[in-house]
């Protein structure tokens, strides 16, 4: 399938406009002898046999370059948050309306991998906050069954008071801590 | 006798607890797991996994060490568990050679070695919490992710 012939390879590296929508990053290119940073949006390095530099390439080369490998880029993965009453796994009447976000956006994918993880507040002990954020992040697990989603493809746990969104003191009531985050891939 | 019955029921216990704790958050030391599923493919894409190629297929986890390759007409799309996603177009070989990541805290280290064709890439995870810890090789030389949109082709001389 492949022709792999024994001529020299080259190679061509490029930053991307940021797919998921925020700021730049940034990508180094290394040869054993010299290091180069590229951190702007259709920068371009080029390499051969052992030497690297920056290379002038235009954006409608890259575009036709990388057309069929852009192409085939599945659908990215989403992240979700919803959000409990006090002291129990029952969202608040506004999560309920996000969830059908969630379910939607499951919907769009061929096939999809779901991830829940569970959080509360700082109120109440250890055990019972553990015990919370996972009948939490079940109880979302269960809601998208019920909702015909299978369940061999999501994925539960509970991060229980030991990992906070919103920093607050101990046995402190916070809306923003009792929550789920949901990964769909 | 009866005394003996606890005793060993009690040494199997605590070793099922040593088990436990010695594989708790070491997903890779234990059975081989997945790291990526296969999204997307279109024309020809095969996996070779310990010598055997495959067909790839949509749903299809993937393993370390596993090659995705294209043909000429060829595309493939993944997603790993650290929200990585990989897309290929024709003519591409790629191999998984290193993956490591821990859920957790995020953590982890990923090297794949491109051999030939075009790879585009959203970093995930892996580049946004341990920078430097995602590589990919070509013949000519290594790129380091700090977490970003990027692409390679690695062609012969035209």
């Amino acid at each position: 399938m492949l022709l792999l012939t024994g001529c020299p390879r080259q190679a061509l590296f490029v930053v991307l406009p940021n797919a998921e929508g925020g700021g730049v990053g940034a990508i180094t290119v290394e040869d054993g002898k010299t290091v180069t940073t590229l951190d702007q949006p259709y920068a371009t390095a080029e390499s051969r046999a052992g030497s690297t530099a920056p290379s002038e390439e235009t954006q409608g080369n890259i575009s036709v370059i990388f057309r069929s490998a852009i192409a085939a880029r599945p659908i990215l993965p989403h992240h979700f948050r919803l959000y409990f009453i006090l002291g129990s796994d029952k969202l608040t009447p506004e999560s309920q309306a996000a969830y059908r976000a969630v379910f939607d956006d499951v919907k769009q994918r061929p096939v999809y991998e779901i991830e829940v993880i569970g959080f509360t507040d700082t109120l109440g002990d250890l055990p019972s906050n553990e015990a919370l954020s996972l009948a939490r992040a079940a109880a979302i697990r269960d809601a998208l069954v019920r909702d015909g989603l299978d369940r061999q493809a999501i994925s539960i746990a509970g991060r229980g008071k030991r990992d906070l969104l919103v920093p607050t003191a101990d046995q402190t009531p916070e809306l923003r801590n009792r929550r789920v985050e949901i990964t769909v891939r | 006798m009866a005394g003996g019955k606890k005793l060993r029921l009690r040494l199997a216990l605590w070793l099922a607890v040593a088990v436990l704790i010695a594989t708790a958050g070491v997903p890779w030391a234990a059975e081989p797991s997945p790291i990526a599923q296969i999204k997307k493919v279109t024309g020809q894409a095969v996996v070779l996994r310990s010598g055997e190629r495959r067909p790839a297929k949509v749903g299809e986890m993937l393993f370390v060490r596993d090659v995705i390759e294209t043909g000429s007409d060829g595309g493939i799309g993944i997603t790993f568990i650290d929200n990585t996603v990989f897309s290929a177009g024709p003519s591409s070989q790629i191999a998984i050679d290193e993956f490591l990541f821990d859920s957790n805290d995020f953590r982890g280290a990923m090297l794949a070695k491109m051999r030939q064709g075009t790879l585009a890439v959203v970093s995930g995870d892996i580049a946004r919490s341990s920078p430097g810890a995602m590589k990919i090789t070509t013949p000519t030389a290594q790129l380091g992710v700090r977490g970003t949109t990027f692409a390679v082709q690695v062609y012969g001389d035209r």
